[in-house]
């Protein structure tokens, strides 16, 4: 693990591209549910782009995982912002379905070329030193074993 | 954009059944020899020697000479990219937002 990792302790992912579509197309493409399943592949149960809403999506299980993510609208500003939580995952287990509580924000904005849309998955508490590593070469035939099923989904 | 070339290099590597099978033996064992791995593996050493090598350029296996023997053991560190969360997602929206990019072609073209 880098610095910056030990330091910030929770780290987030951001993805920032430009769409050659307007702010109304891209917004639809964003919050409606067959939508959002055709470039998601998974059917966001329940959505709605209202705040408070509840939905979930349903993954590959791990462990004692069910594979299901919680999520809850916090924002749904029409052409511009769109936040929900994103929680899943299980304690027991390492590295791909461990306990997850994290919060998926798109921003979109006007851009000469189209629509800007920044993406960013926020709240990853990350391995931080090495007693974290000792651990996982205990659990090592667990990532070992979820290792197949993890390569084949990425293709 | 996001960088997640790590992740995929250990994949990658990792998704070859054969390869594989030998990363989970090497795992098993503290140290293991080229020819202990070759035995009852099913395949030549010389493949054998073929896997340890991506192995060891992932950074998942590490070697120690000794003698004529060449030990093999597994490196914690080398895992470091899968055992998180971060590198899945960083992976998973960076492909997602591929796919809506060609939805998008699709439904406003």
């Amino acid at each position: 693990m880098n610095d910056v990792a030990t330091m910030a302790g929770s780290q987030q992912i951001l993805v920032d591209e430009v769409f050659p579509h307007t702010l109304d197309v891209v917004w639809k493409t964003l919050t409606t549910p067959e939508l959002m399943a055709r470039w998601l592949h998974m059917e966001p149960v329940g959505f709605s782009p209202t705040v408070g809403t509840r939905f979930t999506y349903q993954t590959t299980p791990a462990g004692p995982w069910d594979g299901v993510i919680h999520c809850q609208v916090l924002d749904a500003t029409p052409n511009q912002r769109l936040a929900y939580s994103w929680k899943g995952g299980h304690e027991d287990n390492v590295g791909y379905g461990s306990r997850l509580d994290t919060v998926v924000t798109f921003v979109l904005s006007a851009a000469e070329t189209g629509t800007r849309v920044r993406l960013s998955h926020a709240g990853f508490v990350l391995p931080r030193n090495e007693t974290a590593f000792e651990n996982m070469s205990k659990g090592w035939t667990k990532v070992v074993a979820s290792i197949g099923a993890l390569a084949a989904e990425q293709g | 954009m996001i960088e997640a070339a790590p992740i995929t290099a250990v994949m990658r590597t990792l998704a070859d059944p054969t390869r594989r099978a030998v990363f989970e033996r090497i795992v098993g064992c503290d140290e293991i020899t080229v020819v202990e791995l070759t035995r009852g593996s099913g395949v030549t050493q010389g493949a054998i020697s073929q896997h340890l090598k991506s192995l060891k350029q992932a950074g998942l296996v590490a070697e120690r000479a000794s003698g004529r023997n060449v030990y093999y053991r597994a490196e914690p560190e080398g895992l470091a990219p899968l055992v998180d969360w971060m590198s899945h997602y960083a992976v998973f929206w960076r492909d997602r937002f591929a796919d809506l990019r060609t939805l998008l072609k699709e439904i406003d073209p």
